[in-house]
């Protein structure tokens, strides 16, 4: 019987060293051009489990599970665990999980609305933070 | 993994059902910085945090809710450089994710605090 990924995610925080990312994502929404880049900054324990192996549920399910109405039964809790990533991978896996379609998959236009980039090129001097976008000439991000 | 399987839990004075356990525990948490390059010092069953603009976050759960009525409570500290006291708002559930905005008491503007806290309490999908 597959443990509830709830309980393989409190297991996995009990006995896994937390991994501290070396890359975000960048992305924009094609819906809101006025709005800032935003930052995802992968979760440590989240990474330590993705790159373990035996924890997380395939993606494929988390997109499945998009289209389930709220209430109803859901399968990504559930499912057999995949084995260990990459940390290219692991971030992939998050870019489809947490990212919206809309800007990973069905985006066609010429802007580059989506960047992996080492966590240095993100600026630490948030000052100008509203003003933040990937920066389409150099491909990476411009304050 | 073992499972212990009980109604009641007790220290020998006080005995409560196992349900107020499992229901008063919070199923998702997240303690993070939020100035600077933006990280998480701890979490459970979160998968990231996406900075969105000053003082506006996404926290994305690994294992979502089983609806989008779960309660969910944010706190954080004061504004470090000037000591004005922020609030905090979850302006919107999804069964994986809460959108979270802080903001300065005095004049509404979002600010970023360096220490920012979200716990969620609910049903599990």
């Amino acid at each position: 019987m597959i443990a509830h990924l709830w309980d393989r995610l409190a297991d996995a925080k009990a006995r896994l060293d937390p991994v501290q990312s070396k890359y975000r994502v960048l992305f924009e929404n094609p819906a809101d051009p006025e709005a800032p880049a935003a930052v995802l900054v992968p979760d440590p324990n989240f990474m330590a489990a993705a790159l373990a192996g035996d924890v997380l549920p395939p993606i494929d399910t988390y997109i499945r599970d998009q289209s389930v109405p709220d209430g109803q039964p859901k399968e990504h809790p559930y499912a057999e665990p995949v084995g260990a990533m990459t940390e290219e991978e692991a971030i992939e896996y998050l870019v489809m999980k947490d990212i919206s379609p809309s800007i990973w998959r069905d985006y066609n236009g010429n802007r580059t609305i989506m960047k992996i980039v080492p966590v240095e090129l993100i600026p630490s001097d948030r000052s100008f933070r509203n003003a933040w976008k990937i920066n389409q000439a150099e491909q990476e991000i411009a304050a | 993994m073992s499972t212990l399987n009980v109604a009641n839990i007790t220290d020998g004075t006080d005995t409560v059902p196992t349900g107020y356990v499992v229901n008063g525990s919070a199923k998702a948490w997240v303690n993070f910085n939020g100035t600077g390059t933006i990280a998480i010092r701890d979490s459970l069953n979160v998968s990231s945090l996406t900075d969105n603009d000053v003082g506006y976050y996404t926290v994305s759960s690994t294992n979502s809710f089983n609806n989008s009525n779960y309660s969910t409570s944010v706190t954080s500290n004061r504004e470090v450089s000037t000591n004005y006291p922020i609030t905090q708002h979850a302006i919107e559930l999804g069964t994986g994710y809460v959108l979270v905005l802080t903001v300065r008491y005095d004049n509404g503007g979002f600010v970023d605090s360096n220490l920012v806290f979200v716990q969620n309490f609910g049903d599990l999908a």
